[in-house]
């Protein structure tokens, strides 16, 4: 099932043989898909252990978790934990992808519960039991997260023979029925905060249990715009369509995807990918960090009520988004790319309009980020607000700015380096701060970081086709595609059919592993600075709309509509509390 | 603050005044599919590619007819139709103000005679595509001769010549022999 790696190039054989010499013949397989990615297999009983091993003892890190149902292959189910492994403290080791595999029974759907010995593995659980009808033994939240709350008992969406991807069951209540955790103790509150209002921005529920107004913890309800669209990919689209549908999973980061879609089937089928194409995508990549970070740099004025700043840094991200409709021929969605290179090439009137813009955007940015900094209230409101502990942040894999604010140097671009990224290196920007004001830093220098690289991928680029076109079609070949989006690694986990489509594709956006660390980053602080922190971490989904407060004391619940709460983060003054 | 207020004094209006005057895009937007019926010949490879099936094709074996059809309400702007168009007949224009008051105005549509089989009356392909690929084998320079065998082989449906071409390889098969 896969592609022959030859054994020189192979990267991380170090950790494959610890693997074996501690756990010898429970290493049932060892298959190479790419010199940096080794799938091996396991026994179910073994899969915590050899996780664990992995992460902690050789350094990994938990980039996600596909199921796969292979019943119509081999009979089995299959989870595949896939971790990048890069070396202890101790020793820096090579920077590779462990992939862990073990098959799941249809007759005993369950396997045991990976999360109590790696916390980072939560959310991936609770989605293979939603999606898949696979129990993971030994995991304490039984609540759902992905399927709806009113979605019917015992219909796995994405098992190939539970329901057509068009099929939209009734709903099994009225009510919603989520079951947030439960905070007890003198003074306690709980506020909740969302679930929706489409309209405006993107919806989520959010709980904080406050005594008087300081929040005590967090719990939070998602996906309420979840899309179904693994299933759509898997059924209705062919692979090669795949990429424009990739480019719709975020609004910001698109592109992320579309690259990371399209690398992971270009490496399962071994397709070598021109280099100018590889040059343009880096571009496109970097000209979309641009945009993204500008955004968020905006919203960060905006949450500490710094208004005209926040408008001012839209104005000038319209030069980004220019650059962007003039190298793709669209503001978002640039819908360039096709499996084996990209579509549309850099012409020399583009390339001098894109450095004008460039120097443009560099000038006035600078301008803006100096104000920024200089407004009296930036430190005072965002320094040691929402910190995530080092230990919290190496528990729970989180990915991009909010990681790297935590003092953990870790950028795809430099550890599995893709695309260009090898020839034109990046400058990793990490903090030490933990807190708010070090997310917001490291995303002002990284602006900066990528306008260089940005001009430098234009002057370094080789001439040459952009496109790889007569492969062949290889069914059942997998592999791994990974982007280090604005806001963190992007992974697809992508294997073909025999149709012409998809046979799964797993896809990870970035703020997946963000969202389970965000509760420990909203403890301790003040309900004020709540939303400046979920802002902090520049999640996909930004907004919610109301918040409820549960006051643990007087054991009374409080609706307070997010504006409100917004404007209290703005103003701090007039507690929606009183 | 001093900073900032003069940055807003030498920035001044930034709002543009669309509606109320044209907003030029960049060059190489890709904008509402243009659809050019007299060049299509509705051989599909259009409805094929578009990822979002805003393209389709449906064939109306009793009429003879085969229609090429656009809903704009599900086009991407992705721009595989003009890509794949072997006669450039899609192409994306600039035009990105899509609002109708009225769903169906988003659709577009262009009928195509069909062929039929000159052996068994059935019909088969868009006249126009058979009439592209013959003007091809003229181009590619085909004597006489060949063209007019070529034609005949052309205008009959691939069922028939499925079961013209068993008898035939039948009996150069015994020949061999």
């Amino acid at each position: 099932m896969t592609v022959a790696i030859a054994e020189r190039t192979k990267v991380g054989k170090q950790y494959v043989e610890a693997l074996r010499a501690r756990f010898g013949s429970s290493i049932l397989d060892e298959a190479w898909q790419a010199p940096e990615q080794v799938t091996v297999t396991v026994p179910l009983n073994s899969l915590p252990e050899v996780v664990e091993m992995l992460y902690y003892q050789q350094g990994g890190w938990l980039a996600s978790v596909a199921v796969n149902d292979e019943r119509p292959l081999n009979g089995q189910f299959a989870i595949y934990y896939v971790l990048s492994v890069e070396g202890n403290e101790n020793e820096a080791g090579e920077k590779a992808y462990v992939v862990v595999r073990a098959q799941i029974p249809p007759h005993q759907p369950e396997f045991p519960s990976v999360t109590p010995k790696v916390p980072a593995a939560i959310w991936y659980e609770r989605e293979a039991r939603d999606m898949f009808g696979l129990q993971p033994v030994g995991l304490p939240d039984e609540r759902r997260l992905v399927l709806p709350d009113d979605w019917p008992e015992g219909l796995y969406p994405l098992r190939k023979d539970t329901m057509d991807y068009h099929y939209r069951p009734e709903p099994t209540t009225e009510n919603e029925t989520y079951d947030f955790i439960k905070v007890e103790g003198e003074g306690i509150v709980q506020v909740p905060l969302g679930p929706l209002h489409i309209t405006s921005d993107e919806p989520g529920h959010f709980r904080l249990y406050v005594e008087g107004e300081h929040i005590v913890d967090a719990d939070y309800r998602l996906f309420y715009v979840h899309r179904g669209m693994e299933k759509l990919a898997e059924s209705r689209l062919n692979y090669d369509q795949v990429t424009f549908l990739a480019d719709r999973i975020c609004g910001i980061c698109g592109y992320a995807h579309n690259v990371a879609y399209s690398t992971s089937v270009e490496r399962a089928l071994g397709i070598e990918v021109p280099e100018r194409a590889q040059y343009i995508r880096t571009i496109l990549l970097e000209v979309e960090r641009l945009h993204s970070h500008l955004l968020n740099l905006g919203l960060a004025c905006h949450f500490v009520g710094f208004d005209t700043g926040f408008m001012h840094f839209f104005r000038v991200r319209e030069k980004a988004m220019k650059m962007a409709e003039l190298l793709t021929g669209s503001r978002k969605t640039y819908g360039v790319n096709l499996i084996g290179g990209v579509r549309r090439d850099i012409l020399k009137e583009q390339r001098t309009t894109t450095l004008q813009l460039l120097g443009e955007l560099r000038a006035q940015v600078t301008d803006l980020v100096n104000m920024l900094l200089e407004t009296p209230n930036i430190v005072q409101r965002t320094q040691n607000i929402g910190r995530l502990e080092r230990q919290v942040a190496r528990d729970y894999s989180p990915v991009g700015p909010t990681l790297r604010g935590s003092g953990f140097a870790r950028d795809i671009r430099v550890i599995h380096p893709y695309c260009a990224y090898d020839r034109v290196p990046v400058t990793v920007i990490a903090k030490e701060g933990c807190d708010v004001l070090s997310r917001t830093l490291i995303r002002a220098e990284e602006f900066f970081e990528s306008i260089s690289m940005v001009e430098r991928c234009l002057d370094a680029m080789p001439e040459g086709p952009v496109l790889t076109e007569g492969f062949t079609y290889k069914p059942y070949q997998f592999a791994l595609g990974y982007v280090e989006a604005p806001r963190g690694e992007d992974i697809h986990w992508s294997m073909l059919g025999d149709n012409q489509k998809i046979y799964r594709w797993k896809c990870r956006a970035s703020s997946y592993n963000n969202w389970p660390s965000l509760r420990y980053m909203l403890r301790g602080n003040t309900i004020s600075d709540a939303a400046l922190i979920v802002a902090s971490i520049d999640p996909c989904y930004s907004c919610t709309e109301r918040v409820t407060v549960v006051d643990v004391r007087k054991k009374k619940a409080t609706i307070v509509p997010y504006k409100e709460m917004e404007r209290y983060c703005r103003e701090r003054k007039d507690s929606p509390l009183k | 603050m001093l900073k900032l207020i003069k940055e807003v004094l030498k920035v001044g209006e930034a709002t543009l005044p669309y509606p109320f005057k044209p907003v030029e895009v960049m060059p190489g937007f890709r904008g509402k599919p243009h659809h050019d019926p007299e060049r299509c010949m509705a051989c599909a490879a259009c409805a094929i590619a578009c990822p979002p099936n805003a393209l389709s094709i449906t064939t109306d074996l009793d009429q003879g007819i085969q229609t090429w059809s656009l809903f704009m309400g599900r086009c991407i702007y992705c721009g595989r139709c003009e890509e794949v168009c072997p006669t450039g007949a899609i192409t994306l224009s600039p035009d990105f103000e899509l609002a109708v008051m009225n769903k169906d105005d988003l659709y577009e549509r262009a009928d195509y005679k069909l062929a039929a089989c000159r052996r068994c009356g059935m019909y088969f392909a868009p006249l126009k595509e058979i009439e592209y690929v013959f003007t091809l084998l003229q181009q590619s320079g085909l004597p006489e001769e060949g063209l007019a065998n070529a034609r005949a082989l052309l205008e009959v449906c691939p069922e028939c010549k499925r079961k013209n071409d068993v008898p035939k390889m039948v009996r150069l098969y015994q020949e061999e022999d």
